[in-house]
Parts: structure tokens; C-alpha cells; sequence
């Protein structure tokens, strides 16, 4: 096959893609608009192992304030951070600066919870308190019973903290957990968008395809001598060059400015280029499918979103319920959002991911195959 | 002496209907050929199997000896193709969109960005080649579409309506650059709606109709089907459908159409000494304000062997 054809076809689609000014806004400038934004949503961490920020208002002279914190402290995925006023709390909570807030009022035991977000970082966060709570909650129950058992103040404390200790002997492990665990912030938000904007903006230039038939350009290339396959892979290619740029730059621009961890870069490679191919494939399908340019974009796009919905791109799939999250295993999202959240934790590679890129590979196939066939079709009876 | 291009027995069937029939013709070197007929006669049809676009059912196409069947993309290497639709991308310039069909083409990029140049100078865009072509009139866009075609020589250019929709100034542009390749030896296919354009351009002709070319020649051979027949027009005033009829009617007269709101077209033998017999052939049923008696020529000719006017 001469590359001539090809290489023209492919220069010519990049050229004009390159020309779209509202093309060039959704794939340079609105994935990371979104990055930022759902990214701060949803605590603002690149790697997705920072601490989770509360706020606490609190006085040091009080006992129970004094031990929650003190429990709260103990913790390594909590980050503390002492604030004098209700409202500075309540404000950052509200703007998301913080996942949560404590108001421990003086001499009281009943403390306030402040949080909005029903988030992954908002959720672990009351999680960690009630727990902090319940221990110190536990302790001063044991003090009183002892008290009341006879025991003078002190020697209820040292038989409370003889069975702190002996308590501490018993370890409590969780598995799965972490490993199922979703990262937050931006290195939640990162990986999702790459998936997002990658399908939805190949499906935006599928309207390329379908203007290229419209134009008869397809037809004239065909007059020339030139092999129908050679304007199919010319067109196809086009596609995915889009879809690996759009890919790429998401990835290194959130890499240099959210410090975002991809994990794996050969597991991310197989993953976002398994993914890319399937965008390709869903690309030229519509593409060859519409009747007319306009219709390429009415249908591409929110497609698009309502598979990244389905797929967790838009939000933690672990708040979607179980049977969106079957659902979305239906999706090419949802294998890519797993794996590309499987990499980011530590120890794991392109063999941890073998599952998820099987099937987007599986899928790639089978929208190109299809895609191939109905577009070969259309160029025949455009003829 | 060889053809550069030819067919022989070309027929596509769509369903019931057989859009060509065993259409045969032959182009020599530097030479003009016609293809003239009106809408739906089979003329893009056959246009489009002879550039490869389409298969046909039964036939065979030679281009500068490659069978286009057997070796497609030896004989597309020398046809030039312009389209009647203008096929270029408009947001790209004149110069990208020619440099895209070189490449199409396979020419190398020193020998591209030279033939570039040449192909704007001949076709008079020189100046306008980095603009946009949707910026472009449609006298200029119909330029650039056959300069696309002109990129890699080709032996034989086949234009498909090339001067719809344009100008005077540009159509002249293109009639002037047509007849100037042929001239300079490329051999050329050219179907058109204006009669002038083909008698200008053309050293032979063949006529199509219903998917048949039912007659082929010089100018001066399909003139001559005519025999002593004349082209009269009248213009009248009054009930033209009657008056036409009337005068189909009349001995003498082959062919009478309507041609636009008051004129009857007709083909006649000695219209000179008839033109007595036709005014009273009308008399009562329309009044005759204007009589033009026009020598024998390709219109004529051609709507002897259709029956129609070609635009109808």
C-alpha cells in the first residue's frame, strides 16, 4: 500500500482539525476547566495518598476536646487543623478546603459534625471522626464505670489504660479495602477526564468524517490511484492521532500542574491506547452512520457523557449503587477507569491490568470491524 | 493513431432501470471529445465508470492501454478528474487543498510544491492561493477543482459540467485553459450543458440519451443528420401549447418544442420557403411577433435526434 494517500488524508484531516476553534477549545482548554474544578470537589490530591483536611474548633483546656484530638492525631489520614471560629469551618467546608469540620463545644460531649460533601474524602472523613469519637467516647464510659465500681479517680484511669492496652494487642485488619479504595481529588478526576474527553472529542470529530463524504472528498480520492483501504486507514488514523493527542495532553499537563501520579507507564500505555482505539472505532462508526455533519455532533458528544456517566467519569462509581456499577462494566469507561485507577496504586503494573485491556482491546475490535464495514459500505453507495 | 482513452459496451442496471446501455466511444491523443445529453440521460453514470467510481455491470474501460478493471490504479494514474460538484475542503487553502490531491497522487514533495505553482498560474490564482477556499467565488472554486486535477499531467482530463454556476469572466477563464491543454496535447472528456461550450471545445461529439449514445461525430457530421432542415424560432403571443401542436402538425416540420414562455422552437425543411405555411398554421390561436430562421448547428442537431431541448 503506498503511504502517499494516507499520509495525505491523515495531514489534511489534522490540518482542518487544527483550524477548529471550537474543537481546539473542548480538547485543550475544557478537560482541565474540569480537572480543576470536580478535582478541588473532590479534595484537590494529585497522588490520591495525601491526608484528608478537617477542621476542628476546640479549646485546649477542655478534656474531651483535648482527647478526641488527641485520638484524631493518632490518625495518618487525617490532617488536623485547628481553627478558632465556627464560620472559618463552616467556609471551608463549604468551598471544599476542607472534607470536614468538628465543633467540640466547652464542657460538652455533644459535638457537631460539619460536612457537605457525600464524596469519597467527605465520607472517609466522618468515618475517621465517629470512630475517634467512639473511642474516646468508650474510654470516658469506662472511667465512669469504674468510678461507679468503687475505683477512685485515679485508679480508674490506670485500669482504663491497662485495658487501652491490652485492647491495642488485638489488631484489627482490613483487606480489600484499600485496594478497592477510590483515590480522590485530581488523581481521581485526571484519569477520568482523560477517558472522557478522549471518546467524547473523537466522537466530536467524527463530524469530520462525515462532512469529508458530504464535500465528496472521499469520492475524488477515490477517482484517484488510490486503493479504497488506503482512504480507510487514512481516515481511521486521522481519529486516532486526535484521540492519542487528546490522551497525552491531559495526561501531561495534569501530571505538571495537579502532580498527578499515573502509576505504571507501560500499564498506562496499554490502557489509554486500548481506550483510544475504542474511541476511534465508536468515532468512525458514527461517522459513517449520520446522514449529515450536523447530526455527528448531536449524537457523539452526550452519548459520550452518558457512558462516562455509566463508566464513573463524572463521579466516584462507588456512590453510584451497585447496579450502575454493573452497568457500567458494559461501557469501555468503566474497564479503562478501573484500570487506570488499578496503576496508581503502588507495586502494581501492566500485569495487574491484563483483564481490562483484553476487554477494551475486545471492544476496539469490535467497533472498528463494524465501523470498517459501514463506512466501506457508505463510500460504495455514495458512488 | 491510439486512444487514450475508450469503452466499449459500458451498461449499469439500478433495479428496473438501465441508467446506461452499451455505451462504446474512443478519445485519441489531443484530442476534444463531447458527451452531450440532457439531465438523466446517463451521463454522469458513464462518467463515473470510466473514472472507476462505479463498476459497471457489462463493459470495459482502457485508459492509455491499462484495462481499469484489471490494473485500476495504473489507469486512474493518468485520467484527471474534476467533478460536477465542486470537491474541495473549504476550510483549507487553494494551495493545501492542491497539495492534498499531489499527494493523493504520489508526487514528490519538490516536484509537488513546483506543479502547485504552475497549476495556480494557469489557472489565474496565484494571488489568492493561501486564502481559504470558502472564501473563494464559485468561479474561482470551479478553477481550483480543475486544477486539482491538473497536478499530476494527466493524459486524459474528463470534466464533468465544469462551468455550472459560474461567471462570465471565469467560464472564459476555464474555456480558455481547456482549450490550451488540448492544444498542448492532453486528451479530454467534457460533458456540459452549453451547446457553444462543446461546439468551442470539442472535435467530436457524442450524443446521449436514455442512457444510449445514439449519435457521435464532428459537428459537421451530426449537423448533417439534419439534411436541408432549418431551425426556425417564432415568438408569439397567445396559446403556445395549441400553436405547438398546431405546427408539429404541419408537413415539413420534424421537431417543434416550446422554448421558454413564448417561443416555439422548431426544425424544418426549407424553413425559408415554410414560413408562410407555419404563420398560418397559428392564425387565430396565436399572433407571430418575431420570426428567426438559424442556420443548421449542434442544437439543432441535437434536438433532431432527442426530440428535446438539452437543458430540458
Amino acid at each position: 500500500m503506498s503511504p502517499s494517500p494516507v499520509r495525505a488524508l491523515v495531514a489534511a484531516n489534522l490540518r482542518r482539525h487544527s483550524r477548529d476553534k471550537v474543537g481546539l477549545f473542548f480538547m485543550v482548554v475544557m478537560p482541565f476547566v474540569t480537572i480543576l474544578f470536580v478535582g478541588m470537589a473532590l479534595g484537590g490530591s494529585g497522588s490520591g495518598q495525601d491526608r484528608i483536611p478537617i477542621g476542628v474548633v476546640a479549646r485546649d483546656s477542655d478534656p474531651v476536646a483535648t482527647a478526641v484530638l488527641r485520638q484524631l492525631e493518632t490518625s495518618h489520614d487525617l490532617a488536623i487543623e485547628r481553627m478558632d471560629a465556627e464560620e472559618q469551618v463552616r467556609s471551608g467546608v463549604r468551598t471544599g478546603v476542607l472534607a470536614a469540620g468538628l465543633l467540640i463545644p466547652p464542657g460538652s460531649t455533644d459535638l457537631e459534625l460539619v460536612m457537605t460533601q457525600t464524596n469519597g474524602s467527605g465520607m472517609a472523613a466522618r468515618g475517621m471522626i465517629d470512630v475517634a469519637v467512639g473511642k474516646v467516647a468508650a474510654v470516658l464510659e469506662a472511667v465512669r464505670a469504674a468510678e461507679a465500681a468503687g475505683a477512685s479517680p485515679a485508679e480508674a484511669e490506670a485500669l482504663v489504660r491497662k485495658a487501652q492496652a491490652s485492647s491495642a494487642r488485638v489488631a484489627v485488619s482490613t483487606s480489600g479495602a484499600a485496594e478497592s479504595s477510590t483515590p480522590r481529588g485530581f488523581a481521581y478526576t485526571a484519569p477520568a477526564n482523560v477517558l472522557l474527553f478522549t471518546f467524547v472529542n473523537s466522537m466530536a470529530v467524527a463530524a469530520a468524517l462525515a462532512e469529508s463524504r458530504r464535500l465528496g472528498m472521499i469520492r475524488r480520492s477515490l477517482a484517484g490511484p488510490v486503493r479504497e483501504r488506503s482512504v480507510l486507514l487514512g481516515e481511521v488514523l486521522s481519529r486516532l492521532i486526535i484521540a492519542i493527542v487528546q490522551a497525552c495532553l491531559i495526561m501531561v499537563v495534569s501530571t505538571l500542574m495537579f502532580d498527578v501520579s499515573w502509576g505504571d507507564p507501560l500499564g498506562v500505555a496499554a490502557v489509554v491506547g486500548s481506550f483510544c482505539l475504542v474511541s476511534t472505532g465508536a468515532a468512525v462508526l458514527v461517522g459513517s452512520l449520520v446522514r449529515s455533519p450536523s447530526q455527528a455532533p448531536a449524537i457523539g458528544p452526550p452519548l459520550g457523557i452518558v457512558l462516562g456517566m455509566l463508566g464513573g467519569c463524572l463521579w466516584p462509581r462507588e456512590v453510584a449503587g451497585e447496579t450502575l456499577n454493573m452497568i457500567g462494566y458494559l461501557v469501555p469507561h468503566g474497564w479503562g477507569m478501573d484500570a487506570l485507577i488499578t496503576l496508581t496504586k503502588p507495586g502494581k503494573g501492566l500485569g495487574s491490568v491484563l483483564t481490562e485491556v483484553a476487554v477494551l482491546l475486545g471492544m476496539a475490535v469490535l467497533l472498528l470491524g463494524i465501523s470498517l464495514v459501514v463506512f466501506r459500505r457508505r463510500m460504495r453507495t455514495s458512488n | 493513431m491510439t486512444a487514450t482513452l475508450s469503452c466499449t459496451g459500458l451498461s449499469k442496471r439500478y433495479g428496473d432501470i438501465l441508467a446506461v446501455q452499451d455505451v462504446g466511444f474512443f478519445i485519441e491523443k489531443g484530442e476534444a471529445y463531447g458527451l452531450l445529453g440532457p439531465n438523466g440521460a446517463g451521463k454522469t453514470t458513464a462518467i463515473s465508470m470510466l473514472v472507476g467510481l462505479l463498476q459497471p455491470d457489462t463493459g470495459s474501460v482502457q485508459v492509455c492501454g491499462h484495462d481499469l478493471a484489471a490494473d485500476p490504479l495504473a489507469a486512474k494514474a493518468k485520467i484527471g478528474y474534476v467533478p460536477q460538484e465542486i470537491a474541495l475542503y473549504p476550510d483549507l487553502t487553494g494551495r493545501e487543498n492542491l497539495r492534498f490531491f499531489g499527494r493523493l497522487y504520489g508526487l514528490p514533495r519538490r516536484e509537488l510544491a513546483k506543479r502547485i505553482d504552475e497549476v495556480l498560474d494557469f489557472v489565474g490564482l496565484s494571488d489568492r492561493a493561501d486564502g481559504k477556499i470558502d472564501t473563494y467565488s464559485g468561479g474561482m472554486k470551479r478553477r481550483i477543482n480543475i486544477g486539482a486535477a491538473l497536478l499530476h499531467r494527466p493524459e486524459v482530463l474528463i470534466l464533468d459540467e465544469p462551468t455550472v454556476g459560474v461567471d462570465p469572466q471565469s467560464r472564459k477563464a476555464i474555456l480558455d485553459g481547456v482549450e490550451q491543454l488540448v492544444a498542448d496535447g492532453m486528451s479530454l472528456l467534457y460533458t456540459s450543458h452549453y451547446m457553444e461550450e462543446v461546439e468551442r471545445v470539442c472535435k467530436r461529439v457524442g450524443i446521449i440519451d436514455h442512457g444510449k449514445v445514439i449519435a457521435e461525430g464532428t459537428r459537421k457530421e451530426l449537423v448533417s443528420t439534419l439534411g436541408s432542415a432549418d431551425r426556425v424560432e417564432l415568438v408569439l403571443d397567445g396559446d403556445l401549447d395549441v400553436a405547438t401542436d398546431k405546427l408539429r402538425a404541419v408537413e415539413g416540420v420534424t421537431e417543434a418544442v416550446r422554448a421558454g414562455t413564448s417561443s416555439i422552437r422548431l426544425i424544418v425543411n426549407e424553413g425559408s420557403h415554410l414560413l408562410p405555411t407555419l404563420i398560418a398554421a397559428v392564425r387565430g390561436i396565436a399572433v407571430v411577433t418575431a420570426v428567426e430562421v438559424i442556420e443548421p448547428d449542434l442544437e439543432a442537431a441535437f434536438l433532431h435526434l432527442t426530440g428535446n431541448k438539452l437543458r430540458d
